[in-house]
């Protein structure tokens, strides 16, 4: 079914109106809340584009390959509770480089939704 | 004049014999989800502190939720760390009465300054005035750091794991952790880290656990006062000093590792011109490690309160989304402290 505009185009064009148009006028905790706001539909956004580019996917096939070779995935429909138990039980070595690099792609995929400017 | 403050006023009169008080002003202050804090100025007429008087009440919120601790207890904490001459506000009247407002409260005086973060930050600082507010730092954590166990006066307070309170610190976090039921891979990493790391066994002392920008008032480049003591423990003197340089708490200001105003080397000679005794910046590194992952803790943990309906806040849920902030900082700083490129030591 098509409906237009789309989801992202009208949370980006919401979020415009609330920074050009509301939080100059807002002071105080309601400016705060505004800023609140905006925030959130900005990670909403950005999500949105993330699964449009299938970045979640490429990190969770990361995650598959990891476990395949280094636990037995006992749920590979839950790659982090495997991965978070498996490290739990000390099943994994810590300072296993392909480990750092799952764990550095999680974080970072997650980041550029949340906040992508703390990304050095 | 409304029914609470006319009823804090009645107590402050009653408790310095004043024979009137009358209410200036009285406000509710920002901050704290657990406890009410109102100010409240009087003039009180007689008794042993006549004149004008700047106060703040703290009382639990009627929705608190304490697992921090109770009034009473930090009113006591407040107390030692005062009597310490720590630069605290003066506690001064517990009511432990619950006829007389429907919750315990305690009365203090009131600090000048401010304690936004945001503002402190910007502000434009000579290095001098940041070199001497960061060595105050340090030597207000060590005249805390001299109240050490046993201490009758603070007898409900638990002793941590008498081999190494870091270890303690690392089993309550798993704990949190599983709590929250969710899979957090990074942090399970983390704490396998801190775990294998953990320092050589050091001294037991009074630590405040939250003295980061934002929980102590500034006026001018002046420190007025050390805030919120509710997190108050027995642990190791680092904890205070790692959690103070976490990367979680620089606002911004990253390359002033010590609260987004100054350096680590000056808060450890101002901590060291009181002790007399030299902190192994080597132990603050690990300790800014842990202050981390108990950042990411207690986030998830505000985050669960507005998903489980407990409390809805759009606060509280973009609180769950700064979690990945402390992953990332948490796989750089692990990194550096291996790789001993730390620029921080």
């Amino acid at each position: 079914m098509i409906n237009r505009p789309e989801t992202r185009d009208l949370l980006a064009e919401a979020r415009q109106v609330l920074f050009d148009s509301l939080v100059p006028e807002l002071g105080g905790e309601r400016k705060y809340e505004a800023l609140m706001i905006a925030n959130a539909m900005g990670m909403a956004i950005r999500e949105q584009e993330q699964k449009e580019a299938g970045e979640p996917e490429s990190t969770d096939v990361m995650l598959s390959r990891f476990l395949a070779g280094h636990v037995l995935p006992e749920d590979p429909g839950q790659g982090e509770q495997t991965l978070a138990r498996a490290l739990r039980e000390r099943v994994v070595d810590g300072g296993d480089r392909e480990l750092r690099e799952v764990l550095r792609a999680m974080t970072e995929t997650r980041l550029k939704v949340n906040n992508p400017g703390y990304l050095k | 004049m409304s029914a609470l403050e006319d009823t804090f006023a009645t107590f402050i009169a009653r408790q310095t014999g004043a024979s009137d008080a009358t209410v200036v002003s009285f406000d509710k202050l920002s901050g704290g989800a657990i406890q009410d804090n109102f100010g409240l100025t009087l003039d009180l007429e007689g008794g042993n502190r006549p004149g004008r008087h700047e106060f703040v009440v703290r009382q639990d919120a009627p929705s608190g939720v304490a697992e921090s601790l109770t009034r009473p207890q930090e009113f006591r904490v407040l107390q030692a760390a005062f009597g310490a001459g720590v630069t605290a506000p003066e506690p001064l009247w517990l009511c432990e009465d619950p006829v007389v407002t429907g919750q315990v409260f305690y009365v203090m005086a009131r600090a000048a300054g401010s304690a936004s973060p945001r503002m402190l930050v910007k502000s434009e600082f000579t290095d001098e005035q940041r070199r001497a507010l960061v060595r105050t730092f340090g030597a207000e954590l060590a005249r805390l750091h001299s109240v050490r166990p046993p201490d009758d006066s603070l007898d409900f307070l638990s002793m941590p794991n008498p081999d190494n309170p870091a270890l303690s610190r690392v089993a309550l976090y798993r704990r949190y952790l599983e709590e929250i039921g969710e899979p957090h891979p990074v942090l399970e990493w983390a704490l396998n880290w801190l775990e294998d790391n953990a320092p050589e066994l050091g001294p037991t002392v009074l630590c405040h656990c939250d003295f980061r920008t934002g929980n102590y008032m500034i006026s001018g480049d002046r420190l007025t006062a050390i805030l919120d003591w509710e997190f108050a423990a027995w642990s190791d003197p680092c904890e205070d000093l790692g959690w103070l340089c976490s990367r979680s708490w620089r606002f911004g200001a990253d390359e002033r590792e010590v609260g987004g105003i100054g350096d680590k080397q000056d808060l450890l000679d101002g901590y060291r011109e009181v002790t007399g005794a030299s902190i192994s910046p080597a132990r603050v590194n690990y300790w800014e490690v842990m202050a981390l992952v108990r950042w990411a803790a207690i986030a998830l943990q505000q985050a669960r309160r507005h998903m489980s309906g407990e409390q809805r806040s759009l606060e509280l849920a973009l609180t769950g989304r700064m979690v990945a902030q402390m992953e990332y900082d948490l796989l750089n700083q692990i990194q550096e402290l291996e790789d001993g490129n730390d620029q921080s030591t």
